[in-house]
Parts: structure tokens; sequence; C-alpha cells
């Protein structure tokens, strides 16, 4: 969260930031994905956000959907940084849903965040093979306690997923139906 | 506060410096002084007191903080039979950080690092960094240095940085800047070895504290203990290790109180060995896990834990040694149920479905709560088509 | 004027982690108070006199801008800071004809994960509610429309308050050094920050867990070093507080 928060300070120094209304109904994702929504979001657009689009209902300091839309092979699942102490998790065709999490796990953990896994099963997604888990993430910045969701699956090389984290007191169980929704309602083209 | 009092650089010179001591003076001939009284608010001493009250205040409030009143309790009595008269000043804090540090501020405030007790091998090396840090709130050196207003700063700036394991570059900067002169070094040894004589326990294992961190830094790659996240702030120095035994022979015998130790923190052992593995510093875990498993072969938890680390590393080998290792665990019979999960990662992956399944198999019927019982289950299942 | 107390626009940002976080809140316009609706909950308009309100233990640090720039943490300012505050505040809850509670250190204790997630909730208001216009969430409609809900049934349970009313001030002074610094650069045209007070006050419903008001702070003025001056700090931080007359 803090680095996303960063990024979206510098972004909005130069004047180039904005959150955009997502509304209900169907929306394309990138060039292959689809999502049917039951309800508008707010979309977080700015320079160096990361290769996911940013969605939030309540702010960024609260909670936050990560959605993945074709990410490619050696590409990061984060914004790339500068300096070269910070390791990088890339994504790499033919991952198990185990590594895929430990990718989140090493991103989300990065700042010092403690990080568990409460749940990983197989589950259809995007209309493919895929996978669910449940986690819970204490953010390192503000001790703010986290539970989070996500769906994720590779197609034709490709990773597609949507990541989800509000506090969890309140929050999560407010949005987290919402989300399930919309994971439930992916769909990617082949 | 972050101290890296124990890692400073140590005497330079062949005599021993314990203040008011003579060179041939028994260590338990030292005195400590008095409790030491709260400073008066408008003091700049009162001030530094109320700053590390409110960082206190915080460190008790954070998830990070572990509640276990169990091992909270047992290393409170070790830092209060240290302590002596000074006991019911000190406060003692337990928090998950996997990194080697414990620290005291001069409010009384005591921090140890779940790193450091994955580390020490028993009571009285815990003692001997506990004393260390003691022996820096009797000799009140954190007021000598906090009364300089660019330490002061650098210190406060540097617990606001507490525990953040990505700010490393800073950490070093700031701790750097904060840190104790040689002669407080130098002094906080001594003392502390005498606090450790004090109590009952064996001041030789003081230096090999020292001497195990040695080997942990010397197996990073690069080699710049400098550079490690563990030492941030400075150097670690080897003659302070020959100070430290040469020291202790003075005062030879007393207790490490081993099996205790390793009784009391075997219920957080898998956890911490799980926060070292995820540091993702696998040449610095590889030394460690080692020195461990050669000390307490049949610990299966250190087996476990390397192998996880060789699987994870993935070199040349690993996956080989990764195996040999997962098979030493379980030969125990007290092998972690992921040991075999391990396993079926690895024969998955060479497609040695047969073995994959078999293990995945044992690790389900062992683990039936595991969070990712349904995607092992469903490795297992899709193997067999 | 005292050096130490000289104030300038905010045109060059210091550069540490702290910084960051007085940028959050600097996003957006400083100027006089914003219109009423903006820092009221949809249909909430002020509390009745004789409300008990637990008045929550003040966030606040002192910094000190040294001459490059950077923010230096004053652990006596902020003692003091605190101090002064903690008492202005109460008094003047008071003052409104309010019943106040406070809470005790244990207690305090019990609820810190209430507290940090109030805490996310009022960065999140700070920033898209009296941010910058784009950050605006649409979904919100421009209203102050946040809720915590049933997490504050403990902080209410503690006290027995029906409301509960935090704040958060971070707050900057020049060093002499760095008031040199800025004479010397304002000669080159260059306006360096002198000092920034940020902060925020709010009320929130211990029934429902609405954020019934919500003041942003955002200043080049302002000493929280002195009582005298401190309560000048709260009279900004508390202004618009819906109390009845």
């Amino acid at each position: 969260m803090r680095n996303l928060v960063t990024v979206l300070l510098v972004a909005a120094l130069a004047g180039c930031v904005a959150a955009v209304k997502v509304e209900s109904g169907q929306k394309a994702l990138g060039e292959r994905m689809v999502v049917t929504l039951d309800g508008a979001w707010n979309q977080i657009n700015a320079p160096g956000l990361g290769p996911a689009q940013v969605w939030t209902m309540e702010g960024m300091p609260v909670d936050q959907l990560l959605i993945y839309t074709g990410l490619k092979t050696d590409e990061a699942i984060h914004a790339e940084r500068s300096d070269g102490n910070t390791k990088s998790f890339k994504f790499r065709s033919g991952m198990q849903p185990d590594e895929i999490v430990a990718l989140f796990e090493g991103m989300l953990t990065r700042d010092g965040s403690s990080f568990k896994l409460v749940k990983l099963a197989p589950a259809t997604f995007g209309g493919g093979k895929g996978f669910r888990f449940e986690y819970g993430l204490t953010r390192k910045v503000d001790n703010v306690q986290l539970s989070g969701i996500g769906y994720g699956m590779e197609s034709r090389g490709e990773l597609f997923a949507i990541v989800y984290m509000a506090p969890r007191l309140t929050f999560f169980s407010r949005h987290e139906t919402r989300v399930e929704r919309i994971a439930r309602s992916a769909l990617v083209k082949g | 506060m972050r101290r890296r009092g124990f890692l400073r650089a140590g005497c330079a010179c062949g005599a021993l410096l314990i203040p008011g001591l003579g060179r041939a003076q028994a260590l338990s001939d030292w005195q400590p002084p008095t409790r030491f009284a709260r400073p008066d608010i408008s003091t700049d001493e009162g001030g530094l007191w109320a700053m590390m009250d409110r960082e206190e205040t915080k460190l008790r409030r954070s998830p990070f903080t572990i509640r276990d009143s169990d091992l909270r309790g047992y290393v409170h009595d070790i830092a209060c039979r240290l302590g002596g008269e000074h006991c019911s000043d000190i406060r003692v804090h337990l928090v998950r950080t996997p990194l080697f540090n414990a620290s005291m501020s001069p409010n009384g405030m005591m921090q140890v690092w779940t790193g450091l007790m994955l580390r020490v091998d028993n009571e009285a090396q815990l003692a001997a960094v506990l004393g260390h840090e003691i022996g820096h709130y009797l000799a009140r050196h954190s007021l000598e240095r906090l009364r300089d207003a660019k330490s002061r700063s650098a210190f406060a700036q540097f617990m606001g940085l507490f525990g953040l394991i990505g700010a490393v570059g800073q950490l070093a900067t700031l701790a750097g800047a904060f840190a104790y002169s040689r002669d407080h070094e130098r002094e906080a040894d001594s003392i502390g070895l005498a606090l450790m004589r004090n109590a009952g326990y064996d001041p030789a294992e003081a230096a090999k504290v020292w001497d195990n961190l040695l080997l942990e830094i010397k197996a990073k790659p690069g080699g710049d203990p400098a550079s490690s996240p563990m030492f941030a702030t400075h150097p670690p120095p080897e003659e302070r290790k020959e100070t430290l035994m040469r020291l202790a022979e003075a005062s030879p015998g007393g207790v490490t109180n081993e099996r205790t130790w390793q009784e009391k923190t075997a219920p957080l052992r898998h956890e911490w060995l799980g926060d070292e593995i995820k540091r993702g510093q696998h040449e610095e875990s590889l030394a460690l896990l080692k020195r461990m498993i050669e000390r307490t072969p049949s610990q299966a938890e250190y087996l476990y834990a390397r192998a996880e680390v060789y699987r994870l590393r993935a070199k040349e080998n690993d996956l080989d040694a990764a195996i040999a290792d997962y098979d030493a665990a379980v030969a125990l019979g007290t092998e972690p149920p992921q040991a075999h999960r391990g396993l079926g990662m690895i024969y998955r992956l060479r497609n040695q479905s047969a073995a994959a399944k078999a293990s995945f198999e044992r690790y389900l019927q062992l683990a039936p709560e595991a969070p990712d019982f349904a995607i092992i289950k469903s490795y297992m299942e899709e193997d067999r088509t | 004027m005292r050096l130490s107390t000289m104030r300038s626009r905010v045109t060059r940002f210091p550069s540490t982690a702290a910084a960051g976080l007085v940028l959050l809140v600097l996003l957006g316009t400083a100027g006089p108070a914003l219109a009423q609706s903006k820092n009221l909950a949809p249909g909430f308009t002020n509390l009745a006199k004789a409300t008990k309100v637990v008045v929550m233990p003040i966030d606040i640090e002192l910094f000190s801008i040294s001459g490059g720039g950077i923010l230096e943490p004053k652990a006596d300012w902020t003692e003091a800071a605190s101090k002064h505050l903690k008492v202005a505040l109460l008094e003047k809850q008071r003052s409104f004809g309010l019943t106040t509670a406070e809470l005790s250190d244990e207690d305090a204790d019990d609820v810190a994960e209430v507290n940090a997630l109030h805490a996310a909730v009022a960065r999140s208001i700070s920033m898209h509610h009296f941010g910058i216009a784009s950050l605006q969430l649409p979904t919100k409609e421009g209203l102050l429309d946040w809720s915590l809900g049933e997490a504050v049934h403990p902080l209410k349970q503690k006290t027995g308050a029906d409301y509960a009313l935090f704040s958060w001030v971070r707050d900057s002074y020049a060093s002499s050094e760095r008031v040199a610094t800025m004479i010397v650069m304002a000669a080159f045209g260059v306006g360096l920050v002198g000092g920034t007070q940020v902060g925020y006050a709010s009320l929130v419903d211990l029934n429902t867990g609405q954020v019934l008001w919500f003041n942003r702070l955002l200043r080049g003025s302002g000493d929280l070093r002195e009582a005298d001056k401190a309560g000048e700090t709260l009279e900004a931080l508390l202004s618009g507080f819906p109390v009845g007359k």
C-alpha cells in the first residue's frame, strides 16, 4: 500500500493522477478479459502504478483491488524499482498456483509486512482452470490488519488475476461479496 | 531503539578495560549502580524518556509484538536475573522480525527480535546479548550519545524506521549516526559478562554468539558484511571475540540451560524458521542452518528448513540436496508435515508422478487442516491422469 | 518574529519518509475553511449538548527542518505540544457543553486495532475527499461518506460514550539554519518550505461507526510548542465542530 500511495503522490504533484468511475455492467479489461460489475467502482489512474489496474471503494489507504489482465513471462507483478537491491517478483508461464501466490506474498511483504496464507484451492476463473486463495496481511507501515482474497489463472502464457484486500474489521466483509461476483463473472477470451 | 551494540568493533588493545577494575580481578567483583530515578520532564533527558515512552506504547500496541506470555515471561526472567536490583525497571518486548537484534532504551524498554532468539543456542547466549544491552543501560551510554542533537535526530528517525526490512540503506546510515563509541561498546561487553557471571551463566558462551554470527556473514555472496541487513550498522569485530574469551577465562564455570531454552522456544521455532526462509537470503540461511543441524542433528525442523532453502534456491544440485534433507527429516520421525509437501513439489517438477503422489498423500494425511490442502490435492489428482 | 516560527508557501518538498506522510495530506489547496457540507456526513447537522464524547489520545509529532530540508523529529517539542493540546482539547469539548471521557492506557492498548483502522480511514478522507479534485472517489459522490461500522463498538463499551473525537497533527518548524538557507535561496527565486502544519479532527458515531464530521488542517502558520499559541491551533483544528448552540 505504502508504495502505491507514494507513487500516487509523486504523480499527483505532476498533475496526472485521477480517480475514474467504473460503471456497472460489462467492462473489458485489457485485450482479453471481460468482467460484469453489479455496481460502480473507482479506478485509480496514475503513471507508475504498476502493471495491474488498481480499483478501490473506500480509498487507497483502506482497500485495493488489483486486476491483472494478461501479464507475460518475465514481467514483474509490480512496478519495477530502480535500485538494484529490491527483489523483483516476476511471472513465468507454467508457474504453479502455489508459486504465483508466493509472488504476491513476496510483493506484499517487501516493506516488512507480514503475510499469512489462509486457504489455497483450485477454482475456475476467467472460464479456465485456475485457483483461489485467501490471506491475511499485517501492514508494516501502519499496523493495519487486512484480509484478502485472490483469483488467478494462466491462459496462452499470460497471467490473469484479481487480488483484493481490505481491513479485516468491517471493510473486508463489506465488499467481499462484490469482489467474489466480479471474479465469478470474469471471462478470458481464448 | 535499535542497538547494534553487541556487534560493535571491540578492543584493539590487549588490556581489559572494565572501569575501575584491575586486569586480574574476577568479574563478580563489579558493582552495578542503584536504580535510576525518572528524570524531570523539563530536562533533555526527560524529553528523551518521554519520546521513548511513546515509542514503547506504539510497540506494545503493534501486531508485530509477540503476546505469548509464557515466552515473554521466560525472557523477562532472564533479563531480571541479569539486571538484579534493576529488574523492576526492565520491560521486555519480543518482536517478530527475522533479524538478529536486541536493544535497550534508557527508559528500561528492552526489545528482543525473533531473529536473535532463533540464533542463540541456549539461555547463556541470550544472556550474553541481553547483559550487554543492560550494560549500556546501567552505564547510561545512550544518554551520553543522545545529548548530541544530530545523534538524537538520527535516533528518532531510526526508531521510526524500526523493523523496516526494506529500508536497509537508511537503517545503516541512521544507526551509524547514532552508534555507540568503541569505549562504550567495550564497557558494555565487560559489564555484560559480569552480569552473566553474577547470574550464574557461563561467560564463555558470549564469544560463541559472535563466532556464530561471523559464520553467517562470511557466507554471504560478495562477502561484504556491511551490506547485510543483519549487521546493518557496522562491521563485525574479530578481535572482540578474543577479548570476550579472555574475559571469560578469568571466571570459568556457570550454566547454559540449553535444554530449557530449546523447550521454551520449541512452539515458535517452525514459525521463526519460516520467517528466516522467507528472507530469501539463501546463503546466509544455509550457513545458519548448517551450524544448527551440526549442533542438533536430531532436530527435524532444521533439516526441513534447510531443504526448503535448497528447493527455493534451486541451483545446480540444490534439488538433490533438498531431497536428502527432507528424507533425513522424515527418517527422524518428527518431521513437520510440510517436508512431504516439499518432496512432492520436487518430484512433480521432475515428472516423477508416482513419487509425487505418494508424498502429497502423506502431507495431506498429516496436515488435514493445511491452508493449501485443496491445491495439493489437485496436484495429486492431476498427476493421476 | 522568532526565526524559528517563520513559514513560507510550500513549493519544494523534503525527501524523507516522514515527509511522505506530510505530502500525503498536502495534496489539495491550502485555504480558508471549506463549505459546511464537505465537513459533515449527509444527514448530520450537530451534536446535542450533554452528549458524551470520548476524546481519543491525540496523535502528534513535531519536526524541525534542517538546513538541508530534512525533517527531524523533536521529542521535547512533541512532548510539550502533546500536553498542551490534550488539556486544550478536553477544555474545548467541555466548553461546548459536552461530557468528555478519556481512555485509560490499558483500554487504549485494547482498542489499538480500531485506532489504526480509523487512522487509515482518515488518511483516505484526507486524500480523496479533501485532496486534489481529480482524486475524489466518484462512488462517494462528493459526500463525506465513510463508516467504520461495528468496529467502533469496543470504544462505546469501554467508555459509555456515543461519539469519539480523533485528532492527528504533524507540524514542522524551520530551524535557524533552515531559515538562513531559505533567505539565500529566495534571492535565487527558489521558494523553500519553511514549515507546515497538517492535521485532522474527526468525529465518529460510536453506534454506527459513521464519520460524522471531519476537518482537515493545512497551513503554514501556528506554533504548538507553547501553551498559549497551541490553543490557536486547536481552534483551527476544531473550527466548525458541530455542536448545537
